[in-house]
């Protein structure tokens, strides 16, 4: 086995590989040392072999922690997934001894909350569905695991109800998941863009580090990802109402939270449609203002030499390289060039007259609008629904934004998430009352 | 290919419907403000057109509403706007003209050719309003008020809702003003401005018919019109007792009139329902009897009130719509409209005025 097992290697100083002998007992053991917890190898392996309390063959068919391992082909992968191999009488066995770098008791970072679990997904499959378990205890809670990545060969793990799934939708991810040949894994992004999100322009997976959210999805029949090394899980399928929906708002007062839902819309639309919108309104539909307002923009305008729509690229422009550099810098200093950008930067563009006054309203609108989306990757995606939307507004005026939100809407309700429409509402899962022994399927 | 198909075929049935206006910053447009059109001074054929633009600035401050007003006189109303385009550096834009003003010479003319020009353009609001400037309209436009925040805010406070509600102005939209020209059995009426030093005063309407003015009415009777047609009740209503003037000030106030067939001839039967408290009455009213006080009303309106219609009825217009109601209640055909054609001069009026006291204010 060993000879086998160092020509599969590439030269590597990590791999172990030991022939040892004890009395006429031969065994042979191959690791890689990087990736296993030593103290394991010589508790489990080592020392009862040497000390030989009890006989070391019986040792080893006693523990189902060793497993046969019959197919010299998974030998490798095996190794690379931080087990042991063991060879007795000439039967392998192997032993999972992995050591797993991780993040410990992570904090929700990327979306958090007031009034909920601040604890995240861990990176490590195993605290992950630990976390998901202990907030689901359902014995019809079923994970399937299995490889993704030609050469990364990643863990992925499909966590969801037995009862609640909808069939359709699970063997369609299944089906997907066969035909992936991508060679690396490393984050759950990839793995979105791999299922089909690729040009998408909304996202129709819900990627999230919250296992309230995870749990949620699961009641409600839905698919969890899990990617070995990457904290975030994959919701799916999802729908374009799920993105605009909090888990606070499940958590905090019933009417705020609904009038917190009504101001998400808004927020959405006033992000999208305001750039579009200022071009039209400044370059073909004035009279759409109120006198008082087109008297005072005409007037802070007229030191600006650009057209509107130049403008709105120059502040568009700045706020999103704002954006972008805070969250490229170190946390230290992001918060002084947001500082140093929005304040300093915006009052001197209107002081300059390089834009109108209303435009520095307009830039930030859009900006915080779009931060009030509480999922991250549908924020990302109407980030950039703006820009499209500037170009018919151009042309058009008023008729061309109303025409590109059209087209939007139009598009929003083609899309499907796995087979399920996308810009549906589905209803509230019913509630179990009464019968108990009847499990409710849609 | 098959998912752009669509949008692509939307794209080219919007080009032309935007096709005929440009691409133009706001800063590169003239706003016009209020528009005056006037018959030209030497008795030549055409109009005379006057332009309130807005120079916009920046700062808004009592006094800083800049103006400019041009005039030119030309053969039509499109030629005189296109020949202003010449004496300007933007491009004139109808979009917030809030007031189209005729020329009192003009409107005991003709008054209809303006409309010609007026309904058709595409960036004159209908919800703009339409007046009558007495002299004419030049002389009123070009009054600046010197207190002014920003160019028209006065016309555009007076005539708006915001500012204030004088129950001497009814304000008449453009829209309004062109469905009555062209409805038969309702007549326009207009405000109409004059001057007063640096400012301007609205407190009497003008009666139209579908062509010309005919008449003007007193302010008390702009009131009364104002009441009966829009139940106005940012107004007042007065009578006299023993020399002494007593005026409720006007709560809640509902109209309603029938036209009905009476011994033969048609009677117009007006209800007016009036409520509110004495803003102004001699002492010692609380212990007066209230009956015989809104009795005196009662009787002091009604006759008022007749006195309106038959100076309406002499003038043979019909600023009320009574011939549309006539027209609504009876059977659609032309006959009908023939039948009030020959009623309408002679039509009686049976008013009755219900005159609610509320309360007398603050002291007995």
């Amino acid at each position: 086995m060993l000879n086998r097992i160092e020509m599969l290697f590439a030269e590597a100083r990590d791999l172990t590989l030991n022939r040892l002998q004890n009395g006429n007992l031969v065994i042979e053991v191959a690791y890689i040392a990087t990736l296993c917890d030593e103290s394991k190898v010589s508790d489990f392996i080592l020392v009862p072999f040497a000390k030989q309390e009890i006989p070391f063959e019986d040792a080893v068919k006693r523990n189902p922690s060793f497993k046969r391992l019959d197919d010299p082909a998974k030998w490798a992968e095996t190794i690379l997934h931080g087990f042991v191999l063991l060879q007795l009488n000439g039967v392998v066995y192997k032993l999972d001894v992995a050591r797993i770098i991780r993040n410990e008791n992570p904090q929700t970072m990327v979306e958090t909350v007031i009034m909920g679990p601040q604890i995240a997904l861990s990176e490590d499959l195993i605290d992950s569905v630990n976390i998901i378990r202990s907030r689901y205890p359902s014995e019809e809670l079923s994970v399937e695991e299995r490889t993704i990545g030609t050469i990364s060969k990643t863990r992925l793990l499909l966590v969801f109800d037995k009862h609640r799934v909808d069939a359709n939708v699970l063997s369609s991810i299944r089906e997907k998941l066969e035909r992936i040949s991508d060679p690396i894994f490393t984050a759950t992004g990839e793995l979105v863009r791999s299922l089909g999100d690729r040009y998408r322009l909304f996202p129709s997976m819900m990627v999230t580090e919250r296992p309230d959210r995870v749990c949620t999805g699961i009641e409600d029949g839905k698919v969890i990802l899990l990617l070995q090394g990457s904290m975030f899980a994959i919701v799916l399928p999802s729908t374009f109402f799920d993105f605009m929906h909090a888990v606070d708002d499940s958590y905090d007062s019933f009417w705020m939270t609904r009038a917190m839902i009504v101001l998400r819309y808004f927020a959405a639309l006033l992000t999208i449609t305001l750039p579009a919108l200022y071009v039209a309104i400044m370059s073909y539909n004035p009279e759409l203002f109120r006198v008082q307002l087109t008297f005072s923009i005409s007037g802070s305008r007229s030191a600006v030499p650009y057209p509107s729509f130049v403008e709105v690229f120059i502040m568009l422009f700045m706020i999103e390289s704002l954006i972008e550099a805070s969250v490229r810098l170190p946390k230290y200093i992001g918060s002084t060039a947001t500082t140093v950008g929005g304040l300093i930067l915006g009052q001197a563009a209107q002081q300059a007259g390089l834009v109108s006054s209303i435009m520095i309203i307009v830039t930030s609108v859009v900006a915080i609008s779009n931060f009030v989306i509480p999922v991250n990757n549908m924020s990302t995606a109407i980030r950039f629904l703006k820009y499209p939307l500037i170009i018919p507004a151009i042309f058009f005026g008023i008729s061309g934004v109303a025409l590109g939100m059209f087209c939007y809407l139009i598009y929003l309700s083609d899309l499907r998430s796995f087979g399920k429409p996308y810009f549906r509402l589905f209803g509230r899962t019913q509630l179990q009352s009464g019968d108990i022994g009847q499990v409710n399927q849609e | 290919m098959k998912r752009v198909r669509l949008p692509l075929l939307l794209l080219m049935l919007l080009l032309p419907l935007t096709s005929s206006c440009g691409f133009r910053d706001i800063d590169k447009r003239f706003f016009v403000i209020a528009m005056g059109i006037d018959q030209p001074s030497n008795g030549a054929k055409g109009f005379n057109v006057t332009l309130r633009l807005a120079v916009p600035s920046p700062k808004i401050e009592p006094g800083s509403g800049k103006n400019q007003v041009v005039s030119i006189q030309a053969t039509s109303i499109a030629e005189a706007v296109r020949l202003l385009k010449a004496h300007v550096d933007k491009e004139l834009d109808f979009g917030h003209c809030k007031v189209f003003m005729l020329g009192e010479g003009l409107a005991r003319n003709n008054h209809t050719d303006m409309l010609r020009w007026l309904s058709r353009r595409r960036d004159v609001q209908s919800v703009a309003y339409m007046a009558i400037g007495h002299p004419d309209a030049k002389s009123i436009l070009n009054i600046a008020p010197p207190d002014e925040r920003y160019p028209g805010n006065t016309l555009f406070l007076m005539f708006g809702k915001d500012g204030t509600q004088s129950s001497y102005l009814v304000p008449v939209y453009v829209f309004d003003f062109i469905r009555r020209t062209e409805e038969r059995g309702i007549d326009p009426v207009l405000p109409i401005i004059r001057a007063e030093g640096k400012s301007y005063v609205i407190t009497r309407l003008a009666l139209l018919d579908k062509t010309k003015l005919v008449e003007t009415i007193t302010p008390a009777q702009t009131e009364t019109y104002s009441q009966i047609r829009n139940q106005d009740s940012k107004s007042t209503v007065a009578a006299v007792k023993d020399g002494d003037t007593m005026v409720i000030n006007v709560d809640r106030i509902s109209s309603h009139y029938k036209i009905v067939k009476a011994n033969g001839e048609h009677v117009l039967r007006l209800h007016l329902r009036v409520s509110g408290i004495f803003e102004e009455a001699p002492l010692g009213i609380y212990e007066a009897n209230w009956d015989k006080l809104e009795e005196l009303f009662n009787e002091q309106i009604a006759s008022e009130i007749e006195k309106l219609f038959k100076k309406v009825q002499h003038a043979g217009v019909d600023p009320f719509g009574f011939g549309l109601r006539y027209r609504a209640t009876h059977a659609g055909s032309p006959q009908t409209w023939k039948d009030w054609e020959r009623i309408y001069p002679n039509l009686k009026f049976d008013i009755h005025v219900r005159v609610k006291i509320d309360g007398t204010g603050l002291v007995k």
